[in-house]
């Protein structure tokens, strides 16, 4: 392995990218006041779907369906913090 | 290229008859693909059909079914239950052999790896998922969209179905081989450098995906 470890965001950024089919210069663009659910068009139900089970999969957490909600969705900032504080529990 | 148009065949399920596709020729190995579940079997479906299309170009004779109540299936997917879509990819199988009297192989992509252990035989296995994992995108996108969570993305599921669906998981096979896609980081044989193309909200192309697996049942199905 001769990659560089990937940061929580990184890896967040690739996720979106993956699930919302966003080009490189899109997902690369993302950053904590990006806003998400409600303001990206490809980001409807089914992706949010798709997108919480990618989180699981690839950052190795567990989402209740009570912890997914409109706050947790607002931004890519919002959306990181809830992995961290997760991840650190 | 009406040479290189699948052909239309039926198996039955439950007493009745389903579909099935079949590409390439029949004289070669021979290989049943069993399709992703739900959403993410549309999302496939052109990966899938290309996929095939290589296999046959290569001598390898693919068979498509569509499971009962899904796809061309007349059923009702909410008319059917776990022990149907086991049934059917047995039956699917039974029907190749007989066809082609050849020793078949099994290859599924994503929840078909669920049902490949109805058939017996060598199995060759892309991206599997739980049956739990599955249900949960379907439960999440109820939720999210506030749409009816009986009947979630408009997949009405029995709760046979579900119940048994929440507990299904890919059967261990020390002899069965496992691609994955290098953001997964599960066990695998084999790791392609590929995006999720089942999480793709519009149905969308790889064709370099598509010839890699190729590549990868080509090679496996001759040892």
């Amino acid at each position: 392995m001769d990659r560089m470890p990937a940061t929580i965001d990184d890896m967040l950024r690739d996720i979106l990218r993956d699930v919302l089919g966003l080009d490189a210069a899109r997902a690369a663009a993302i950053d904590e006041d990006t806003p998400l659910f409600g303001a990206m068009p490809e980001l409807d139900s089914m992706a949010v779907a798709g997108l919480l089970t990618e989180i699981e999969d690839r950052l190795h957490i567990l989402i209740e369906d009570d912890e997914v909600d409109g706050a947790m969705l607002e931004s890519f900032g919002s959306l990181s913090a809830f992995v961290r504080a997760k991840r650190a529990s | 290229m009406s040479g290189d148009a699948p052909r239309v065949h039926s198996y039955i399920a439950g007493g009745e008859p389903e579909f099935m596709l079949a590409y390439g020729p029949g004289n070669g190995p021979q290989v049943l693909i069993l399709q992703p579940l739900f959403e993410e079997m549309n999302r496939c479906r052109l990966l899938v059909a290309t996929m095939c299309r290589l296999l046959a170009e290569r001598g390898i004779g693919c068979w498509l079914p569509d499971l009962p109540g899904t796809g061309e299936s007349p059923r009702a997917l909410e008319d059917v239950d776990w022990p149907l879509w086991r049934e059917a990819a047995a039956a699917a199988a039974a029907l190749v052999r007989e066809h082609t009297g050849i020793a078949l192989l099994c290859a599924s992509i994503r929840g078909g790896a669920l049902l490949d252990d109805a058939v017996d035989t060598r199995r060759w296995r892309f991206a599997p998922v739980s049956g739990r994992s599955l249900l949960s995108d379907l439960r999440r996108s109820a939720l999210a969209s506030g749409s009816d969570p009986l009947a979630p993305a408009g997949y009405r599921l029995s709760s046979s179905l579900s119940k048994k669906l929440q507990d299904a998981d890919i059967v261990a096979d020390p002899a069965s081989r496992t691609i994955r896609i290098a953001s997964d980081d599960r066990p695998a044989d084999h790791v392609v450098d590929a995006s999720p193309l089942w999480r793709r909200p519009e149905p969308a192309r790889d064709d370099m995906l598509a010839q890699l697996l190729a590549d990868d049942i080509h090679i496996w199905s001759s040892h």
